[in-house]
């Protein structure tokens, strides 16, 4: 299951964005040597991991405990691209309502793969149920130029925002994926899901 | 000007092809756009396999001496593809792989076809084959480094409508794609601890369940791809790219 987690239950799942953070270090500080912002030694927390930030978290079904995650960010609050990356894109980075970025896709490196493949699976299939019930029409990231044939092969109609660039040694693009019904059709057909993925919380309206 | 729109114009059109041809077509237009003279969209496996990516537009002779002399298997830039997921300069291959005899007599028959300096674009898909599209240059035309970024895309997502028209035609032939036993992710993971020579006391240990229930999970996927040992699971999670290298090297 994929739960959202907003300022507002933010409370609820302490402990599981305390895991994403600590993973987040792991994943894109030890492994990737990205130079971001390292809190108490141990936790990956940046200038975007503010109140406006949601998190989608891919929670192990059993104990709960963090599998895989991503951040998104409003594009009218700042944001990565627009902050940081924006001369990725080839005019001015985008600002609306119905478009929000993806940062910091991350699978829990403890947990063996194929675990934590589904998981990051479900995250996918979540991007696109939070996109349509929020009115959000596309997403937009910075990746690697690596990650681009897999993110076209997963199903996903991608629209460059700018030609790639070396950026501290890598080759960085901006991208803006298209997100609509067909897409979560093709996404649960692909991973063989039948039924949401992500909880969503009743929301009891008084009597 | 940049060649960012030319990119752009070109992203829409070819997520808008239906045929071979027509992406042959679109192709062969936008390489020129980007200074080239050749490209190749190509699944890295023999080219008379059946079903799989083959679009090229090199000189008459090279794609009938690559299949005569089966070179898919040695072609050193093919080879490169492997080292790298992000594109490179045909000169620049030497980072990776020192070139045996026959790799030099591939590279010497394809400058004999009339072809110079090149930029390929790996495409990895994990559970494909793997693939490339690579962009050319006719001998000793000067290669322009600031065509890659562009190329880079147009690679992508050149290889991408390749993989879309390959699927329809499948489709409309009747075949789905071919339907590969499928191991549920715990199963996968037990797969994985076993490939890296753990034990299933060890693997209970990593995973938190019993070793008993580590043994029902490997022989459940044994019976799902009907094999017998747990070498030939391996080996076919592997080809079926349901386990890659990485996972089991990490």
């Amino acid at each position: 299951m994929v739960a959202v987690i907003t300022s507002n239950n933010r409370a609820k799942y302490r402990e599981q964005l305390n895991q994403m953070h600590r993973d987040r270090k792991k994943v894109f500080v030890d492994r990737w040597k990205w130079s971001v912002p390292v809190v108490d030694g141990q936790y990956e927390i940046d200038q975007f991991d503010t109140d406006d930030a949601v998190y989608l978290l891919g929670l192990d079904r059993l104990t709960h405990t963090h599998l895989s995650s991503v951040r998104l960010l409003p594009t009218t609050r700042p944001y990565l691209l627009g902050s940081l990356f924006d001369e990725l894109c080839e005019e001015a980075p985008p600002e609306s309502d119905d478009t929000w970025e993806i940062t910091r896709y991350c699978e829990a490196p403890e947990w063996p793969k194929p675990s934590a493949r589904a998981a990051g699976d479900k995250i996918s299939i979540a991007l696109v149920e939070f996109a349509l019930l929020h009115g959000i029409s596309r997403y937009v990231c910075v990746t690697h130029a690596a990650m681009l044939s897999q993110v076209l092969a997963e199903g996903w109609e991608c629209e460059p925002l700018g030609l790639p660039k070396e950026i501290n040694g890598e080759s960085l693009m901006a991208i803006a994926m298209k997100v609509s019904t067909a897409t979560l059709q093709l996404l649960r057909q692909r991973y063989g899901e039948r039924y949401p993925v992500i909880e969503l919380e009743a929301r009891a309206e008084a009597a | 000007m940049s060649l960012f729109w030319d990119v752009q114009d070109f992203v829409r059109e070819v997520n808008r092809v239906t045929t071979f041809q027509e992406l042959s077509e679109l192709m062969s237009s936008m390489s020129k756009m980007l200074g080239f003279d050749y490209f190749a969209l190509v699944h890295h496996v023999e080219l008379v396999a059946p079903e799989v990516i083959d679009i090229e537009n090199y000189p008459s002779g090279w794609r009938e001496m690559i299949i005569e002399r089966k070179y898919t298997s040695d072609d050193p830039i093919l080879v490169a593809c492997e080292h790298t997921n992000v594109g490179f300069r045909w000169s620049d291959i030497h980072r990776w792989i020192s070139l045996s005899k026959r790799q030099k007599e591939i590279l010497d028959g394809a400058r004999t076809a009339g072809i110079g300096e090149g930029f390929t674009v790996p495409v990895h898909i994990p559970g494909e084959y793997a693939g490339s599209c690579s962009f050319s240059l006719r001998l000793n035309r000067r290669f322009d480094d600031s065509t890659m970024p562009a190329a880079q895309f147009v690679g992508c997502f050149g290889f991408e409508a390749a993989r879309r028209v390959l699927h329809a035609q499948r489709l409309e032939a009747g075949k789905e794609t071919p339907a590969l036993p499928r191991l549920t992710p715990r199963q996968l993971d037990c797969v994985v601890l076993a490939a890296a020579g753990k034990s299933d006391w060890d693997a209970a240990q990593l995973l938190g369940i019993s070793d008993q229930t580590v043994h029902q999970h490997i022989e459940d996927a044994k019976r799902r791809y009907g094999v017998a040992t747990r070498l030939q699971l391996v080996v076919r999670a592997l080809f079926d790219g349901q386990l890659t290298f990485r996972d089991i090297v990490h």
